[in-house]
């Protein structure tokens, strides 16, 4: 079930009339039946891995937080986070391996490979139940003792397979004083459930076409026109599908009276990388500071081990994508932005330049992050080195993309630009009623005009 | 209860907006002409707005039955009959019910409604036309809130049922191609949907049909070969190889079941009316293939001719035109075999007819 499917829909309302119309004591009881309905529907055969972590971490944590001795603690954190990276491992990482090993011993490549499915969302539940167990190690969280609570902080459906990922405290503040949405959050959850809709169908589909077509045959697309504006497509796919997503499932948690964290902030409007990790896929970047950047040492020990530090953080965070070496150097890219604009002044990166300036950088800055989505999107490094060989070579025919989809970038920019200075999407909950409706009427006819409605095209991160 | 409102609100102001641009003929207005919604549009409107004088037959069926009302009208005072066409490239039997309902909606504006099908043996083909992925797009136009569970559910595949279904009530899904090519050039649309408005009929009405024969072309059946001239086209070899020369399909009675259903809608719309369904079978092509259909003495077209206001013209009507020189490819007349195709639908139909009254 994609959410963007008339199926999914469905099975929202029912899922939020059924949460409504029910008792309060049986409520939890149906968001954690839904959920599991949710991810079954993808595969039920991989329903035993999500509860297997689940209760070895629901377990890891009571237990670290019985023991006293430091040692035993330790004990316990190691076998949960071993239990969760090894399924990990396992499952996203075991060919990936398997080929460098076959690799190193001169055999077949795929001497040692099997055929493995990756469980849905498995990057994105473990990375939430990892931070719970840490927590809980740390003393920052307390643990759950239902384990209903527990598997529901896993398995809630808005966020179970794409994020964003959420604290466990972010969660169980929300879930142990639960109150039902007031009438703008119910607004605000259309809202973005809406906007979600139209980033995945009226935008990011529309650029999936130009840029499949750009990446699966670069020998038809020679020169810079083709090539710029193949990952300028990609750049705009990548980002309105998955803030498309997030924001649905901001909008979905809403509405069952959930608070998620915001998780893109416009990053194409960074005026740095720097700026644009603060933008980006925030709850990951979250989590990779506070479980591994800052764990490995942060910034306390001098400019090197920072560097250090910085760029074993973004190649983790690039593997963490997927098992192929571009994500790997996709985000040792990045960890090299990051750190040489850490050589050239961290300040300099960090607060929004003067209006003069800011255009230039903001431009910049999307040039860099575009070139870096090369390596995301190419199948392969020979592809992604051609790719960029093309993009600086000033032959060949016109671009890709189609005027109207450029106008649809340009009032998406608009857009964006009031966000950023408005907050408008809070202020339409909160105004006047026909600003809302014709919002509304707006956004459904983009979707229902504009949108590839023919098929369903799975969201991008799914993979992950 | 604000959301409660407001969400509701927004929900009755969607639907009234895309109620009045989509299910009203404010969208029609400006479809592309080339377009398949626009195509059957343009025809429609013609023969809607077409001034009928005196007693009036009206031509329906594909792009085979190519009646030229221009040669018939030329002995309207001889025989007394006017004569139009919505015959449509592509259009299968469900479509012609839904045009003919549009077209015609008391059943009385014709005297004679003319169709021509392929077969009066409901000869089967190889694709199901339950699933006729065009029949939406042509009709979506014409396709009311009413017919959404008939028309959505007369598809066999369930993914052409959801978007029927779907398509019916948000008609913004169906014309959403068209919607995309008139934003990309606005300009132009409304100029040309304008000059189609203006002048379609005549485009239409003054048609000659193209002089490209088949003369040069021969088949052995024996050796079942077709022998083509060097500079034939390499498409219109395939085609002819693959209609004269490939094995039938195999009979499933699924084109039979398909054509009673919609053969019989158009009956039932002109069941207690004074108008008379003519059905002729079409002729067959440049060259007919020596295994035709098994007769079918039960099929749709057999059976429907037992009703009183039903009549077949004779199945061998056309069989003089089933020469090369008349054919331009594998199935479709060229100018030259339309003429004596027109003129010999004139005589046979206002025959069948008498006199009017």
């Amino acid at each position: 079930m994609l959410f963007n499917t008339p199926q999914f829909f469905v099975f929202l309302l029912v899922t939020i009339g059924l949460f409504y119309v029910s008792p309060k004591r049986f409520r939890k009881w149906i968001l954690l039946i839904a959920s599991y309905v949710f991810y079954m529907s993808w595969n039920w055969r991989f329903t035993p891995l999500l509860l297997s972590l689940t209760v070895i971490d629901y377990v890891a944590a009571i237990w670290m937080e019985r023991v006293e001795s430091p040692s035993r603690r330790k004990l316990f954190l190691v076998a949960s986070l071993a239990a969760n990276l090894g399924f990990l491992g396992f499952f996203k990482y075991y060919n990936f391996l398997a080929g460098m090993l076959a690799e190193a011993l001169r055999k077949d490549p795929h001497a040692f490979a099997r055929s493995i499915v990756l469980p849905l969302g498995i990057s994105f539940h473990t990375f939430q139940s990892i931070s719970y167990v840490v927590d809980v190690y740390r003393g920052e969280q307390k643990a759950i003792r239902n384990p209903i609570d527990y598997a529901l902080f896993i398995a809630f459906f808005p966020q179970l397979v794409a994020g964003p990922i959420v604290r466990a405290r972010e969660f169980f503040a929300d879930y142990y004083l639960w109150a039902p949405p007031i009438s703008e959050e119910t607004l605000r959850g259309v809202l973005w459930i809406l906007l979600g809709l139209v980033k995945k169908m009226a935008l990011a589909d529309q650029f999936a076409q130009i840029a499949d077509s750009y990446f699966q045959n670069l020998a038809a697309h020679p020169g810079a026109p083709a090539a710029w504006s193949g990952v300028v497509a990609f750049a705009m796919q990548i980002f309105f599908d998955f803030s498309g997503y997030t924001d649905m499932a901001i909008g979905m948690a809403l509405l069952l009276g959930f608070h998620f964290p915001t998780n893109f902030r416009r990053p194409y409007l960074a005026f740095s990388i720097t700026d644009f990790w603060h933008r980006w896929h925030i709850s990951l970047s979250r989590w990779l500071r506070d479980y591994l950047y800052i764990p490995l040492g942060g910034n306390r020990h001098g400019s090197l081990m920072t560097y250090r530090n910085l760029m074993l953080t973004m190649l983790l965070g690039g593997l963490w994508h997927g098992a192929s070496w571009n994500f790997v150097i996709w985000g040792g890219y990045h960890g090299a932005l990051l750190g040489l604009e850490r050589v050239f002044g961290r300040k300099h990166f960090q607060e929004p330049p003067n209006w003069v300036v800011y255009p230039f950088r903001v431009l910049i800055t999307f040039l860099l992050v575009c070139i870096g989505w090369v390596f995301f999107r190419a199948t392969t490094l020979h592809d992604s080195t051609y790719v960029i060989q093309q993009m600086f070579i000033w032959h060949g025919k016109a671009g890709l993309i189609p005027v109207w989809l450029t106008c649809m970038v340009a009032a998406s920019l608009a857009i964006a630009l009031l966000e950023e200075k408005m907050e408008w999407i809070e202020r339409l909950a909160h105004g006047p009623a026909w600003g809302y409706v014709a919002a509304v009427v707006t956004l459904l006819f983009t979707v229902e005009l504009i949108g590839v409605t023919e098929k369903a095209v799975p969201f991008v991160y799914f993979q992950f | 209860m604000r959301a409660a409102s407001v969400l509701f609100a927004s929900v009755i102001a969607f639907a009234a907006i895309e109620g009045a641009v989509f299910h009203t003929g404010l969208y029609p207005w400006i479809l592309n002409p080339d377009a398949s919604t626009g195509y059957v549009e343009t025809i429609l409107r013609n023969e809607i707005k077409r001034p009928k004088t005196g007693p009036q037959i009206l031509g329906i069926g594909d792009s085979r039955m190519l009646l030229l009302p221009r040669l018939s009208n030329r002995h309207t005072a001889e025989t007394g009959y006017t004569f139009g066409t919505i015959a449509t490239a592509g259009a299968s039997p469900r479509a012609w019910y839904y045009m003919l309902r549009d077209a015609d909606p008391t059943s009385r504006r014709y005297r004679a409604i003319v169709i021509a099908v392929e077969s009066y043996d409901d000869a089967e083909r190889w694709n199901d036309e339950n699933d006729n992925n065009e029949d939406l797009s042509y009709l979506i136009a014409r396709l009311q809130l009413s017919d959404w569970w008939e028309f959505s559910r007369s598809y066999h595949d369930p993914d052409w049922q959801w978007k029927a279904a779907r398509g019916i009530f948000l008609k913004g899904l169906v014309y959403k191609r068209d919607f995309q090519d008139l934003l990309l050039h606005p300009r132009s649309r409304l100029r040309y949907a304008k000059l189609n408005r203006r002048d379609a009929f005549s485009w239409n009405y003054n048609y000659d049909g193209p002089p490209d024969t088949l003369a040069d072309f021969h088949v052995d059946w024996a050796a079942k070969t077709l022998i083509a001239p060097p500079n034939a086209d390499p498409g219109l070899v395939q085609k002819l190889k693959f209609r004269l020369l490939d094995p039938l399909p195999a009979e499933t009675g699924n084109e039979s079941r398909y054509l009673t259903h919609w053969l019989g809608k158009i009956y039932e719309h002109y069941r207690s009316s004074p108008t008379r369904l003519i059905f002729l079978r079409l002729p067959r092509g440049g060259f007919v293939r020596p295994d035709q259909p098994r007769y079918n003495p039960h099929s749709s077209v057999r059976d429907l001719s037992m009703e009183p206001n039903v009549t077949l013209i004779d199945e061998h009507f056309f069989d003089s035109l089933e020469k090369p020189e008349f054919f331009r490819d594998e199935m479709h007349l060229n100018g030259p075999g339309m003429v004596p195709f027109s003129l010999m639908i004139t005589q046979e139909v206002s025959r069948i007819l008498g006199p009017p009254r």
